[in-house]
């Protein structure tokens, strides 16, 4: 790789960094078309650069289609940093019975395969917090991406595909 | 099993919808059972009605088998464990020890809002071309609010816009037409119009013939169809029954309408 190239590709990588660590919409991270436009048609290839620098530091860029189960375009997908090791400290502003809702309900809905009704979530969830806390707390979810729901049912969204490592979760759960 | 019966193909339809459109384990219908069910039929249909509702049933199990698949998939893909356990394991657990579970698996997106002198000149440019509330409001308040409210047939009687004869002109028309077609789906009668605004007009005259019993709507729930029938006496039992028409709709059985002309 020539100088000029290389200070191509590093023009690229900063680029690329940019978009993805700095929030430009509601929700986080770019779409491969963003990338595209920003960083030209060898995208990916800068994205597998930016990885190997950001991993030094326990992170990775993730890439997340819309269908869990099929592997789209690139272009069509989103693009989000992850930070790749486990929390050692805390790093976010959520209280804790907040996460324990949260924990309940994706273990609920990912031992029924991924869906299970909002009226079952929320009874089960009223055994241990007040229905009005679990209403809103399943609605902030939705908002945040960590649910989706659509006229039948509660099922998994794209953020907890991003963030939560589920068979982590689950194996912590059985074994406690 | 009766000869010739339909009803136990019925029943299986109804119960392959039910599984697809419920929460039901789809091992719950027994497949080969329901194949020799068909085999059983399949040697006294006679009618092409019959092949049909012989073809809806298989259509409907291959849906049930593909769901059965997915299920099957679903568990050899992911970690399968019994909903009953973990439902157990989570009612027996803290809300501490369920937060510190997640906080393991958790590998949060990283995102952060920053300011740029670029996004900062945006915000004053805007605030600079806002006017003050005070005026915004006022703005606001000068706008004339329309009132929601209901037109009656006898105002429009009292507005001269429609007359009695003219009204009763146009349900008698509705009527003959629908006497000549007979029994009929009742989307097939209301949307069979050249324009939308004329499918509107003959399903609100549509309604007042219904309501005053010279026609009478048939709900068909293994179908999910509506039939309409004309009556022959009038003032007979009359039921309101709330069913909508779209554009969308409209538009949709406007093109199958010309789709089957064409193949015809």
């Amino acid at each position: 790789m020539d100088q000029e190239e290389a200070a191509r590709t590093e023009r690229k990588v900063k680029k690329a960094a940019q978009l993805l660590f700095f929030r430009r919409h509601n929700q986080p991270g770019v779409k491969g078309w963003e990338l595209k436009k920003a960083v030209g048609d060898d995208y990916l290839e800068i994205i597998e650069v930016l990885n190997s620098i950001i991993r030094r530091l326990g992170l990775e860029v993730q890439r997340l289609g819309d269908d869990p189960e099929k592997e789209g375009k690139p272009d069509n997908d989103r693009f989000v940093v992850v930070l790749k090791e486990q929390l050692t400290e805390k790093a976010s502003g959520l209280r804790i019975d907040e996460v324990a809702i949260l924990s309940a309900t994706l273990a609920y809905i990912i031992s029924k395969q991924g869906r299970a009704s909002r009226k079952s979530v929320e009874d089960f969830l009223a055994d241990k917090f007040p229905r009005r806390r679990v209403n809103s707390a399943l609605d902030r979810y939705i908002r945040q991406g960590y649910l989706n729901e659509d006229e039948k049912s509660l099922f998994i969204g794209w953020r907890t595909r991003a963030e939560v490592d589920s068979k982590t979760l689950m194996e912590l759960i059985l074994g406690s | 099993m009766k000869p010739r019966d339909p009803d136990d193909l019925l029943r299986l339809i109804q119960f392959c919808k039910t599984v697809q459109s419920a929460d039901i384990d789809p091992f719950d219908l027994d497949v080969k059972k329901s194949l020799s069910i068909l085999k059983e039929h399949i040697k006294r249909w006679k009618s092409i009605d019959d092949l049909l509702l012989d073809g809806e049933a298989i259509s409907e199990l291959t849906r049930v088998i593909e769901l059965q698949c997915k299920w099957i998939r679903d568990r050899a893909a992911s970690f399968y464990i019994d909903p009953a356990l973990i439902e157990l394991k989570l009612r027996l657990m803290e809300p501490v020890q369920l937060a510190s579970a997640f906080l393991k698996a958790w590998h949060p997106i990283l995102a952060l809002d920053r300011l740029t002198p670029e996004r900062l000149k945006q915000g004053i440019d805007y605030w600079n071309a806002l006017l003050p509330l005070n005026e915004r409001m006022r703005d606001l308040e000068a706008e004339p609010v329309p009132e929601v409210g209901t037109i009656e047939l006898d105002d429009l009687f009292s507005l001269r816009i429609l007359t009695q004869t003219e009204f009763q002109e146009q349900l008698v028309k509705v009527q003959n037409e629908l006497e000549m077609r007979g029994r009929i789906e009742y989307y097939d009668f209301i949307y069979d119009t050249d324009k939308f605004e004329d499918s509107v007009r003959k399903a609100y005259l549509t309604s007042y013939l219904v309501s005053e019993g010279r026609a009478e709507l048939d709900i068909e729930p293994l179908e999910e169809k509506i039939f309409i029938t004309p009556r022959q006496r009038d003032g007979a039992a009359n039921r309101s029954v709330p069913v909508a028409i779209s554009y969308e709709d409209w538009l949709e059985w406007t093109r199958k309408k010309r789709q089957g002309r064409n193949e015809k």
